[in-house]
């Protein structure tokens, strides 16, 4: 049974906790120093700390802990990483959803922010309030099938209005007939005999829209930054 | 002085009111009647040393029974109360409980169900049943049992304990969701106890997984690599890891609970910086993978049951074992989805709603090995066999409106609703309750080396699955009709009140169906001889190593340590010459009641943490180190027996045991006694007893 | 290993109590995990206070560093005395190991009372609070570490080393050396992490 202790690497020698000691003290100055003279900062210095205090911990479980070193199966060196991994999960994947938790469920004046950010400028037939200051109102007219103005130039957060002055429904979708693109976050605009439709045009580009009931009615726009 | 003295306890803490004095009552009796029982049969030293102080696996499993099945009891109790206020509360009646009453019970309801009768079980049948099964005498340290179990205990009395002291149980839901449970909104002890029961009974599974671990691990018998063991032993393997991983993120939360109502602090307040979804988040980490930790071992037992019943060997052991693996590894990955509605985003929500879709897969691999082992089998319908039966039904049922639940846009419209509340208890009863209720009728003749009554035990499963089907099928109806959860009271315009009153006699026949499992038991006791296992320990014709010991075991498991050469380690040993037993030395455990004492310490100090009794607290904590310490230095917990003292021994047993016919031939059960003959065997004893007035003897 | 053969029984036994051991350490990283996840979460609601960039010192967080690296570097030395079966040895290690532990324990209960001193309670908002417990966890650990090592010294001191005695001071030292790993992280993401 002795098969020699002393020689079994398992608990390790004088030098393992020496060159372990030296290890952990320049990777725990390294960052401190990079830390007190802001070398770089934010998310770079953070993600870098913490890359220096996981290799630390390599090192104190290696020449520490002599972690792996003991006879088959390696029992311990398994539930170790496994709990790494759990741990990881536990705490990035805390930050993960909270984060997420917090971006959508921010306070009023945020909401702006991240309406801008996504380019939601129209909720519900209603502007979100993120395209501000005065803006020019396009109309585009649909009699006897025919599209006037065929082509439309407008500036972001223009609004186009669309007129049936036709005595059937038509159902304008955007993109080249059978294919319906979604713009600004609508994907179909019903509009009875007599009355029209306003979307803000949030997104920049050429996009056309058609009739979904009749095809050949359709029209294009242009909205530059 | 007061204050010191008793902390926050005054005598309006005491039980006043009618609602809970039934309980105190109640527990005050039992607690007589058994004190002079006991004293009657000058018992009390017997049960100490034979039974509270052991470290036998075998007995600490057997009283993991006793304590599950009483709360069970109570659960049911608890279920029964429930559903005959929702059966009488619509429209203008407002039922017999108050709102605050009503939240009380179904949040003690769902704690005593999940902790104290499921765990308790699932702890029972591991600790009994896998050292028999991997050829061990013990687990690998027989203290950490006894103390965890003991902690379990004191989960228990906290769990009861307001039935004492504080009338008032956590009104919160069974996780305490924050800010609810905060001091603001929650100012009395009832959510202490909450936290403070389950924080003591947590510890002692902590404690119990890792000794299971390091016992599966380290203590299997030469010859059975881990490719080599039963699948229960697998199942009770991946379930205590996910076990040992989850309970500690429990624990700390309980305590950050604690500390935002006893000391201030700002964790999970709606004040202060403090984020009440970050408690959601934490606490489902923990919950999410705790009903996995719960059925792991129930497929355990199924798998073994199904291939002992279908004479046949597992289709694909490999597959049965890697679909285990594979719960447990995602398990860990999915807890999001009880919070889809919290308001995360798209993507979050996405991730999480695939990844319990994908739980489904490996859960399917184990249900398409079961059938396939069925498939050109020689099946028996013996009540374990029903029990299986009846949880793929149930089960079956139960997974797929998981699935259904696990995609987040149907979940917007089910999340809490009786949808919800049918898909987990068909899991969970269909699950891990019929997986117990089968185990125990598996392995009962191995406990007591006679079987039980199988006509009773019939009509015990067949109320249970008419019962569960009545109650819980208009559940998921009622769900999609919009009833939320933990409702105490509906309008009549609904039309919903047929349904509930459905779901009451469901319940009702459930009910029945455990009064037949106790006569079951009872019936079995009096018919004894008739009943008696005389295969000398294989009634079932078995295939792992527990059936190749007598029933029950003896105190030290095996005379000489198996060696094992394959899987269904016992059929081998039974197709070919069993070698000649050599008699050697046996090392034993002592019996200790240092987990006793330090659960007794850990109790009050629960309890002054309560009732913030800050003397007892200090008092308490020390002894429990104190004691710790005094064992830590004690070098004394073994004992031998000598080879010729075990040669002595199962000579002797040998002697008293019935003729062993090696051979199976299968269980008559015409003989069986009925629910009549069992009315009348009772009936005419309490008549003699009467008649006789036999209670001037006692 | 202490120079006496030990039956494979006890050996046996010996490597299952480790291996308890450690598995029970995991559980304990676990419940750090919890903090750190609810310290990364709630580290910035401050409800208008100072954060950690105003109420920290860089100084005296390297200095508890450096204490509890180098503690946990003798505690490693004294492991090796033991094994040797050098009685003079090990007390003297593990003395040592006491005391630098125990001036960290100083260091840190002088940083929390000045905090409180100044009006910054763990009642105060969710940051502290979460500092508090996260750093106070680590804390409690020390001071069981320290008093296990304190009661284990004495008894040796009385009742000299053995292969038992080995075998439990295996455990303290994987015990303390835990903690210093765990510290580490405290140090990188709440001190470090403060002034980013």
């Amino acid at each position: 049974m002795s098969q020699a202790h002393e020689q079994n690497d398992e608990h390790g020698s004088m030098q393992s906790y020496v060159v372990g000691f030296l290890l952990s003290l320049l990777f725990t100055f390294i960052p401190y120093i990079m830390v007190v003279n802001q070398t770089f900062t934010g998310t770079k210095l953070l993600v870098t700390i913490i890359c220096f205090a996981m290799v630390q911990l390599v090192i104190q479980v290696t020449f520490f802990l002599h972690l792996g070193r003991g006879p088959k199966p390696k029992w311990n060196l398994y539930f170790f990483i496994s709990t790494i991994g759990v741990v990881a999960f536990v705490v990035g994947g805390s930050i993960f959803i909270m984060n997420n938790l917090h971006y959508n469920m921010s306070p009023s004046d945020k909401l702006k922010k991240i309406a801008n950010d996504e380019g939601i400028y129209q909720v519900g037939g209603k502007a979100t309030g993120a395209c501000q200051g005065q803006h020019a109102n396009h109309k585009v007219t649909i009699k006897n099938s025919a599209v006037s103005p065929l082509q439309t130039d407008a500036d972001k957060c223009d609004t186009l209005t669309i007129i049936n002055e036709d005595d059937y429904e038509r159902e304008i979708a955007f993109g080249v007939h059978p294919y319906h693109d979604v713009y600004a976050g609508e994907t179909e605009l019903v509009i009875r005999p007599g009355k029209s439709k306003t979307i803000t045009l949030s997104e920049a580009g050429t996009f056309s829209f058609h009739d979904h009931l009749q095809p050949e009615t359709s029209g294009k726009f242009t909205v530059s930054e | 002085m007061k204050e010191f003295l008793v902390g926050k306890l005054t005598w309006d803490s005491l039980p006043h009111e009618w609602t809970t004095i039934g309980g105190t009552f109640t527990i005050i009796v039992t607690g007589i009647i058994i004190s002079v029982v006991l004293t009657r049969t000058k018992r009390w030293k017997w049960l100490w040393n034979d039974w509270l102080t052991s470290v036998d696996p075998k007995k600490i499993g057997i009283m993991y029974f006793i304590a599950g099945g009483v709360m069970l009891l109570r659960g049911g109790l608890d279920a029964l109360m429930i559903w005959l206020q929702q059966a009488l509360s619509s429209g203008d009646s407002q039922g017999y409980l108050s709102s605050q009453h009503f939240q009380e019970i179904f949040t003690a309801h769902g704690n005593i169900m999940v902790f104290f009768v499921a765990m308790a079980f699932v702890f029972g049948l591991i600790n009994y049943i896998v050292p028999l099964q991997i050829g061990a005498r013990d687990l690998a340290s027989p203290l950490l049992n006894t103390l965890g179990f003991w902690l379990f205990i004191g989960g228990i009395i906290m769990v009861n304990m307001f039935f004492v002291f504080g009338g008032e149980y956590a009104a919160t839901g069974w996780l305490a969701v924050a800010p609810l449970s905060g001091k603001e909104f929650s100012p009395g002890v009832g959510v202490d106890y909450w936290i403070w029961s389950l924080m003591i009974s947590g510890v002692g599974t902590t404690l119990g997984a890792i000794n299971f671990i390091m016992t599966i691990l380290k203590m299997r018998a030469p010859g059975m690599t881990l490719m080599k063991m039963p699948l229960f032993t697998w199942g009770s393997l991946c379930s205590m890891m996910m076990a040992v991983t989850i309970f500690p993120l429990l624990t700390a939360t309980l305590f950050l609970v604690y500390f935002d109502r006893a000391l201030g602090t700002h964790f999970f307040t709606t004040v202060g910086g403090g984020d009440p979804m970050m408690y959601t988040n934490l606490i489902w980490m923990w919950g999410h993978p705790e009903v996995y930790v719960l059925i792991l071992p129930a497929f355990g037992v199924f798998s073994e049951v199904v291939s002992t019943f279908s004479r046949k060997a597992i289709a694909s052991y490999k597959s049965a074992v890697w679909g285990m693996i594979g719960v447990s590894a995602f398990a860990l990955s999915v807890w999001m989805h009880h919070f889809f509605t919290m308001g995360a985003g798209a993507d979050v929500n996405a991730f999480f709603g695939v990844m319990t879709m994908v739980i489904a897969i490996p859960t399917s691999v184990l249900v398409f090995n079961w059938i396939a082992t069925m498939y050109k089998g020689r099946i028996r319908f013996e009540t374990p066999m029903l029990w299986f039966l009846g949880f793929m039904a149930v089960f079956t049922i139960g997974g797929v409106s998981g699935v259904m639940l696990a995609v987040p846009p149907i979940d917007f419209q089910l999340h809490n609703s009786l949808f919800l509340v049918a898909h987990f208890h068909s899991t969970v009863i269909g699950g891990v309750l019929f997986g117990v209720f089968c185990a125990l009728s598996y392995w009962f003749p191995k406990f007591t080396g006679f079987r039980l009554n199988e006509r009773l035990g019939r009509y015990a499963f067949w109320c249970w699955i008419v019962g569960f089907c009545m109650s819980f099928i208009p559940m998921y109806v009622l769900g999609f009709m919009g009833a939320s959860r933990r409702l105490d009271h509906y309008d009549a315009s609904t039309g919903w009140q047929p349904l509930f009153i459905l779901m009451l006699i469901g319940g009702i026949v459930i009910a029945i169906g455990v009064a037949l499992q106790v006569a079951q038991i009872l019936a079995s006791f009096i018919q004894k001889k008739h009943l008696l296992d005389t295969t000398g320990g294989d009634p079932w014709d078995g295939r792992s190593l527990e059936w190749s010991t007598p029933s029950p075991p003896p105190f030290y498991n095996f005379v000489s340590i198996p060696q094992v050469s394959g899987r269904d380690a016992y059929w081998e040993m039974k197709n070919h010459t069993l070698p000649k037993q050599a008699y050697e030395d046996i090392h034993m455990p002592k019996s200790t009641g240092v987990g006793i004492y330090i659960s007794i310490f850990g109790t009050l100090a629960s309890f002054a943490f309560v009732w913030d009794i800050i003397w007892l607290i200090v008092v308490s904590l020390v002894a429990i180190i104190v004691i710790f310490v005094i064992r830590g230095f004690s070098e004394d917990s073994e004992y031998i027996i000598p080879a010729h003292e075990v040669q002595r021994l199962e000579e002797a047993r040998i002697a008293k045991s019935p003729l062993a016919i090696n051979t199976y031939e299968g269980n008559s059960t015409d003989e069986d006694m009925g629910l009549r003959e069992l009315i009348m065997v009772v009936y005419k004893f309490v008549m003699d007893i009467i008649k006789n007035k036999r209670w001037k003897k006692w | 290993m202490v120079g006496q053969a030990i039956s494979h029984h006890e050996e046996e036994a010996n490597d299952r109590v480790m291996f308890g051991f450690w598995v029970y350490l995991m559980t304990d990283l676990l419940m750090f995990a919890v903090l750190f996840a609810v310290y990364a979460v709630l580290h910035r609601n401050t409800v208008g206070g100072e954060s950690g960039h105003e109420l920290f010192s860089l100084p005296l967080a390297l200095s508890g560093t450096l204490l509890l690296l180098t503690s946990s570097f003798t505690v490693g030395i004294a492991m090796i005395a033991a094994r040797r079966g050098n009685k003079a040895q090990t007390l003297l290690w593990f003395g040592v190991t006491f005391a630098l532990g125990l001036a960290f324990l100083c260091l840190e209960l002088w940083e929390f009372s000045t905090l409180i001193g100044e009006g910054h309670t763990m009642q105060t908002n969710a940051f502290l609070s979460s500092f508090f417990v996260l750093l106070g966890t680590h804390g409690i650990h020390i001071i069981f570490g320290l008093l296990w090592m304190g009661i284990t010294i004495t008894y040796i001191m009385k009742r000299g080393l053995n292969s038992n005695m080995v075998r439990k001071l295996s455990m303290l030292s994987l015990f303390w050396h835990f903690l210093d790993i765990v510290w580490i992280f405290i140090f990188t993401i709440v001190y470090l992490g403060a002034f980013v």
